[in-house]
């Protein structure tokens, strides 16, 4: 491989690994959007307190794994607490008390890890393992990268099994469709809303802890992240799954050739893609119902 | 009766006004400026929020449009009056909801909210890259403010004079407030409240809903441009962070939210409780998001009508209360 094709290539895979951690994202917003017709928008808040949690286990222990492993369930129990005690109480008021209660909720989360950490971006050290670079037919590519790759697609795979082999996978679809009928089936429905959204945030507190060594951890994180996390979902389609997997690749893609080619118009391009989308479908690419 | 006590406040209100730089200081005139200001940017976001239930995430995008507008067109074009480079902000902010009309309209709900926030967040990016043009995180400041001149008559200086542009931003937002209250009474105005009931019936009904809601979006930017083109002339600086930031489109939401959502007066009372509120905990405290995150939560979990909204249903129950009493006693 000559060293062109080599550079579109590492691009590429740059902009795919982004790409990933944005579905990480969008998949929970999506999922809990299409299940309880909530935007949660504090939903990227809770991927930047994730990456804050993790600097956190790293440097108490300075292991990055327990990191991986131990901040995005905190995070999610954080998440839990908010849609059992906030959430649930909003209902009533429809959409609109939803989305200022996730939007109070995110402006306290940001001042609170103003407040606890800091407003300078703290590094997060990559475990060791993943450090170096990885040769492969001429390309040279960081290792770190491509675990974030693979790291999504797992995650991507079991969600994919949870959702279309289980049971809960099963009840989770049905409630999409029609969550009042399935609770007058006998099933505990805000038990199950409860479950979903705890595991929506656990995956953006997941991409928070990956993402974190390559982008540090900054209280602009949820902004910078989130919006493109947001654009996603309104671009793929409200509670479409599919549209915000083949979104997210076409964002991460369009943002690493865009910094390539563009440089600083690089956010011009992917909003540009986005109004393009929606001045021809006004409910995003895979969007059917209405939103 | 009832009418010569609404003369006589309005006029007692007029008196107000007028004295009011030469009675309470500098300071706190300024102060009512930007509450003025911020009441006709809130009042236009109600059009869209609380008579056509569409919410929007970035109403900011009109306010400094027209911030951006009138400075651009006061450092390009010398000798520009000052009407006219009003005038010119509020062309801005026209211009660009009738760009994006077209898309908006055929979405209400959260997909209406999220674009806003999308389209806002675009126009903070430029503001903040175009350099040549915005000048960047700088923004413009410093630009030429002209005098009003009124022919034959007087030219009133606006730099270095608060109390001639208190005069000049009050007849201006004050006006754009009296239209805007008028153009919710007008036959077309009630359409917005059909929209927000239900926008199937009103299209069945025979009203065209994309189009009405094009002519209230419109209508809206306007008089947000209004706002944003004042409060550009009034600080002589436009920035980013100032007219398009995220903060600058959640204020008019909170104000609207803690007023009370869909009367007219509720997001003018709003604002200036959210002054008050500012004001008071800028004493205690530097977080602003803590505040504003707090003033959300609060009042959606145990407000959610808004101080008028609370005021009005606690007046029916006790109303109510009353007359089933006195039904009660008529009974026995």
């Amino acid at each position: 491989m000559d060293q062109t094709t080599a550079m579109y290539v590492a691009q590429g895979l740059h902009g795919l690994a982004y790409g990933m951690v944005l579905f990480l994202i969008a998949a929970g917003l999506n999922v809990i959007f299409g299940m309880m017709g909530v935007l949660n928008l504090a939903h990227a808040s809770f991927f930047m307190l994730s990456a804050y949690l993790g600097f956190q286990f790293v440097s108490i222990t300075g292991n990055f794994w327990l990191a991986l492993l131990l901040a995005p369930p905190a995070t999610a129990i954080c998440g839990v607490l908010m849609e059992r005690f906030l959430l649930t109480k909003v209902h009533a008021f429809g959409h609109m008390g939803e989305l200022i209660l996730t939007l109070g909720v995110a402006q306290i989360i940001l001042a609170a890890v103003k407040g606890i950490w800091g407003t300078e971006s703290l590094p997060l050290k990559m475990p060791p393992i993943l450090e170096g670079r990885v040769t492969f037919a001429g390309l040279d590519y960081p290792i770190y990268r491509l675990f974030i790759i693979g790291l999504a697609l797992a995650i991507l795979a079991v969600m994919t099994l949870l959702l279309y082999k289980t049971r809960l996978g099963k009840i989770v679809r049905a409630a999409v469709s029609d969550a009042g009928m399935v609770n007058a089936l006998g099933i505990n429905i805000p038990l199950v809303f409860m479950m979903v959204f705890g595991i929506g945030i656990w995956m953006a507190g997941v991409a928070g802890v990956a993402i974190a060594p390559i982008l540090t951890v900054f209280p602009g994180l949820a902004d910078q992240v989130g919006m493109d996390a947001f654009i996603v979902v309104v671009t793929g389609g409200f509670g479409s799954l599919l549209g915000a997997f083949v979104v997210s690749i076409i964002f991460g893609l369009l943002s690493s050739y865009g910094v390539q080619f563009f440089s600083q118009f690089a956010s011009v391009l992917i909003v540009g893609f986005m109004a393009i989308v929606l001045a021809i479908r006004p409910n995003g690419l895979f969007g059917a119902r209405d939103a | 009766m009832r009418r010569a006590l609404a003369a006589l406040s309005w006029v007692a209100g007029a008196v107000a006004l007028a004295v009011l730089p030469t009675t309470v200081g500098p300071y706190y005139t300024n102060v009512f400026v930007t509450f003025a200001i911020f009441s006709v940017f809130s009042v236009s976001l109600n059009l869209l929020l609380g008579y056509t239930g569409l919410f929007s995430f970035g109403h900011a995008m009109f306010f400094g449009a027209g911030g951006y507008g009138t400075a651009l067109a006061l450092k390009h074009v010398s000798g520009l009056a000052l009407l006219p480079a009003v005038g010119a902000g509020v062309l801005a902010s026209l211009v660009l909801a009738l760009v994006l009309a077209p898309i908006v309209v055929r979405v209400s709900g959260t997909a209406f909210a999220m674009l806003h926030l999308a389209f806002s967040q675009v126009l903070y990016v430029l503001a903040l890259k175009l350099r040549a043009i915005t000048g960047g995180e700088d923004g413009i400041g410093n630009f030429p403010i002209p005098p009003l001149n009124i022919p034959g008559v007087a030219s009133l200086p606006m730099k270095d004079s608060p109390q001639n542009f208190y005069y000049f931003a009050i007849v201006l937002l004050a006006l754009s407030l009296w239209l805007m209250w008028f153009f919710t009474k007008t036959p077309f105005g009630q359409v917005q409240l059909a929209i927000r009931e239900n926008a199937k019936r009103t299209d069945y009904l025979g009203f065209k809903v994309p189009q009405s809601k094009a002519v209230i979006y419109l209508v809206s930017a306007a008089f947000a441009g209004v706002s944003g083109s004042l409060y550009g002339l009034f600080h002589n600086l436009v920035s980013a962070d100032g007219a398009f930031g995220a903060l600058v489109s959640f204020a008019p939401i909170i104000n609207i939210m803690i007023g009370g959502i869909g009367s007219f007066m509720g997001p003018i009372l709003g604002t200036a409780l959210f002054l008050v509120i500012e004001e008071v905990t800028s004493r205690f405290t530097e977080r602003v998001e803590l505040v504003i995150g707090l003033i959300f939560v609060f009042v959606i979990m145990f407000a959610p009508l808004g101080v008028l909204g609370t005021a009005k249903m606690l007046k029916q129950r006790w109303l109510a209360g009353r007359t089933a009493r006195d039904a009660v006693q008529r009974a026995a």
